[in-house]
């Protein structure tokens, strides 16, 4: 079982031929249709999956401005045969965006207007090429925040985190992407405009086709129109930064901080051993973590400064009963950005040491996370690799991080990492977890999904696809 | 950091804007200030570390003191929360509208009415006046020695501080008698996080507000009045690139784009 299982049998799809390149043309403008052009087609190849084999070119790349043109083009494919894997801001960690039967990129950078912003219904109407970050900002003017926070917020496409129903830092308080979406256009895998919910908060009638197109990868529908909810912004934010002597004294107080204290941080993260240390290491950092089993960066967000203050010192005074070893304060911009860069310099941390790397994204009950350190040890003596692990405790997503021994040859590391993640699997699926939180399945993970979803549900979830996409053109090769 | 004698260490710090994302208002010149986060002036933080570091290794104290609006409090509470051991603060509207003249003049009369100090350490500059002049202002008004761009105090004792300093092209070690001023350099420490027990400290620590009178100031040496710097006008300075685009048509015309460019690098200098 080796990802992705890419079957080198003749392909049921056709090829895109000068012809069916220049009827792009007609449909988007010759401006915006690439192919025949191996260096421009390159970028679109990839998302942030480092690893080659998860890499696959297009033929054609298409960049659309319209629902009717994207429908005109999902026309084409069915007629033709020809695959369609759209892409928002290609910051995706399971290759959901990657052509893995080449054929067409739908690249929706073009669709990038913040169509309305409706501070009467507190509703955002977005296209889906518009970067997430953009979309607070335009927000803030108005006291309003978009709680949909992704790690990558600086370059990732809304359009992509509906499609992946992207989680994030703030997920604890606020919840994941899907939670913000009130309503969607989509274009069908055959080339149908649909309109989904809209500016209301309620909404049982029928099926909820939004539930089932929010994370759906780009395998059911294409969105071309989002309704986001939006919420009154808080108006501060205090960061603690607590050093703890072992992890599970870091997860153990996970809970305590919404029982015993009664406050639901805005985000509560995770950083092991080896994580933490690599980034202090990385950064310079003095704050004294040689002496740190754990760290974990809990952040607060209210109205009121004599509040925050009250609830920053509750949940403080918690973690030092708790064994903490110290605990450190970011109410301002300075100290804040220090904070956060410790918990955002992991990956690139670990690029130091090597540039293989398998990004997972498990996601188990909050209580387990100590259950699993202990196996991440096991795994990585066994394997004589490092695993760190950091991510959102508070919801029990963790960034497993198995990283290429650079004293391993690339081939063998190759080799291991099937053995090693279906072993993590199991370990998560013991757990009671599941082996994607936030990231997605996409062809990376396609393999792997039996861990976590039976064969009645794969099975519901085939047919699903069957139905909505019966001549399997968009976005192939992912999920099931 | 050297091992020193205690020493009682003054720190004045400013309060600044959160800089990284400050924006002009294009019509006035004039920075918006709205809606913009204050924060201690990120270069003070050195001196902040070097004088709390000195204090701990000698049994001294350090006082923390600004010149600011009643908010500059924040700043103060914060210095302390990092370890400073008291603060307080010039505030009144005699000093609003201050230059680097009048605001090196309040400080160290603030400085003259506290006990008697060994070392004033200030940050090398604000990050928004960015002039550098306040710390060795302060030595002018109180006559004491200087010594601008610290990287490092090396040794003491016996009434004198040796330090190396950053200059353009290398370091210099100077010898210095106390009591002197140092303005400090990135180099010279790692600012320490605030801990929550600091916070707690500070929360509960008294800040004095000091007015001209409280230091006996010459309220006609402060303010605008006092200060002998007029700004005339204020510009963003306009960057302008002229460039030139030679776009050849079809490959047959890519040798006459490339000598366009060729001949236009010429022009300028550049080949």
């Amino acid at each position: 079982m080796k990802p992705p299982a890419e079957p080198n049998a003749p392909s049921r799809f056709k090829p895109v031929t000068p012809a069916i390149a220049e009827e792009l043309r007609q449909i988007v403008g010759p401006r915006f249709v690439i192919f025949d052009q191996p260096e421009a087609l390159e970028p679109f190849s990839h998302d942030e999956v480092a690893e080659k084999e998860y890499h696959a070119t297009p033929e054609a790349v298409v960049r659309p401005a319209s629902a009717q043109e994207i429908a005109q083009i999902m026309k084409l494919a069915n007629r033709q045969r020809i695959p369609v894997t759209p892409r928002g801001g290609g910051s995706g960690l399971s290759g959901g965006a990657v052509p893995v039967h080449g054929g067409i990129v739908l690249s929706l950078d073009r669709m990038n207007r913040i169509l309305e912003i409706d501070t009467q219904n507190l509703v955002a109407v977005v296209e889906p090429g518009v970067i997430t970050n953009d979309i607070d900002a335009a927000v803030k003017e108005h006291g309003l925040f978009f709680a949909g926070y992704p790690m990558s917020l600086q370059s990732c496409f809304i359009g992509g985190n509906v499609a992946e129903n992207a989680g994030g830092g703030k997920a604890v308080k606020y919840g994941v992407t899907g939670r913000y979406v009130l309503g969607l256009e989509v274009v069908t895998a055959e080339g149908q405009i649909t309109q989904l919910g809209g500016k209301v908060v309620k909404n049982v009638s029928g099926y909820d086709l939004i539930g089932l197109f929010v994370g759906s990868e780009g395998t059911l529908g294409i969105f071309t129109k989002i309704i986001l909810k939006l919420l009154p912004r808080p108006k501060r934010v205090v960061d603690l930064l607590v050093l703890f002597r072992d992890a599970a004294s870091a997860i153990g107080l996970v809970p305590t901080i919404m029982t015993e204290a009664r406050i639901v941080p805005t985000a509560v993260e995770f950083m092991d051993r080896r994580s933490a240390l690599a980034a202090c290491q990385y950064l310079n950092e003095k704050i004294p973590y040689e002496n740190a089993g754990a760290m974990l960066l809990i952040e607060l967000d209210g109205n009121s400064a004599g509040q925050l203050e009250q609830d920053y010192e509750a949940v403080g005074e918690l973690c030092l009963k708790g064994g903490a070893l110290e605990v450190y304060v970011a109410d301002n911009a300075t100290t804040s950005e220090r904070i956060w860069s410790v918990r955002r310099s992991i990956a690139e941390a670990f690029m130091v040491e090597s540039p293989h790397q398998s990004l997972e994204d498990i996601c188990v009950p909050v209580a387990a996370i100590p259950r699993i350190l202990p196996e991440l040890d096991r795994l990585c003596e066994k394997y004589d690799i490092q695993i760190p692990c950091y991510g959102h405790a508070g919801d029990g997503n963790l960034h497993v991080t198995a990283v290429k021994n650079p004293r391993h040859t690339l081939a063998a590391w190759h080799d291991m990492l099937p053995g090693l993640l279906g072993e993590l699997y199991e370990i998560t699926r013991g757990l009671g977890g599941v082996i994607s939180g936030e990231h997605g399945i996409g062809h990376k993970r396609k393999n792997y999904l039996h861990y976590s979803v039976d064969e009645v549900s794969l099975d519901l979830m085939r047919r699903l696809k069957q139905a909505l996409d019966p001549n399997g053109v968009l976005n192939p090769g992912k999920i099931v | 950091m050297a091992t020193l004698e205690a020493m009682n260490i003054v720190i004045p710090i400013k309060q600044v804007p959160e800089t990284s994302k400050v924006k002009m208002d294009p019509t006035t010149g004039v920075m918006v200030r709205q809606g913009v986060e204050a924060i201690i002036n990120p270069l003070d933080l050195y001196a902040i570390e070097v004088g709390i570091e000195l204090a701990a290794s000698g049994g001294g104290r350090t006082t923390v003191i600004s010149m600011g609006p009643p908010a500059a409090e924040t700043a103060i509470r914060e210095a302390i929360a990092m370890g400073c051991d008291e603060g307080g603060l010039l505030s009144g509207r005699e000093f609003a509208g201050s230059d680097t003249w009048a605001t090196s003049y309040a400080l160290a009369r603030a400085i003259a009415t506290l006990p008697p100090c060994d070392l004033i350490l200030c940050g090398e500059r604000a990050t928004d006046g960015d002039t550098g002049q306040v710390g060795p202002g302060i030595a002018a008004w109180l006559d004491l020695p200087v010594v601008t761009y610290v990287s490092g105090i090396l040794r003491g004792g016996e009434g004198r501080l040796v330090v190396r300093r950053l200059v353009e092209d290398g370091c210099e070690t100077l010898e210095v008698e106390l009591p002197c001023v140092l303005t400090v350099v990135k180099e010279a420490a790692y600012p320490r996080l605030p801990t929550l027990r600091g916070k707690q400290r500070a929360r509960a620590a008294r800040v004095p507000v000091w007015t001209a009178a409280d230091i006996g100031a010459d309220v006609g040496a402060l303010g605008l009045e006092g200060s002998p710097t007029r700004v005339v006008k204020i510009e963003s300075p306009t960057v302008a690139r002229h460039g030139q685009i030679c776009t050849p048509k079809d490959p047959g015309q890519v040798e006459a784009a490339v000598e366009g460019i060729i001949a236009y690098m010429e022009k300028l200098d550049l080949l």
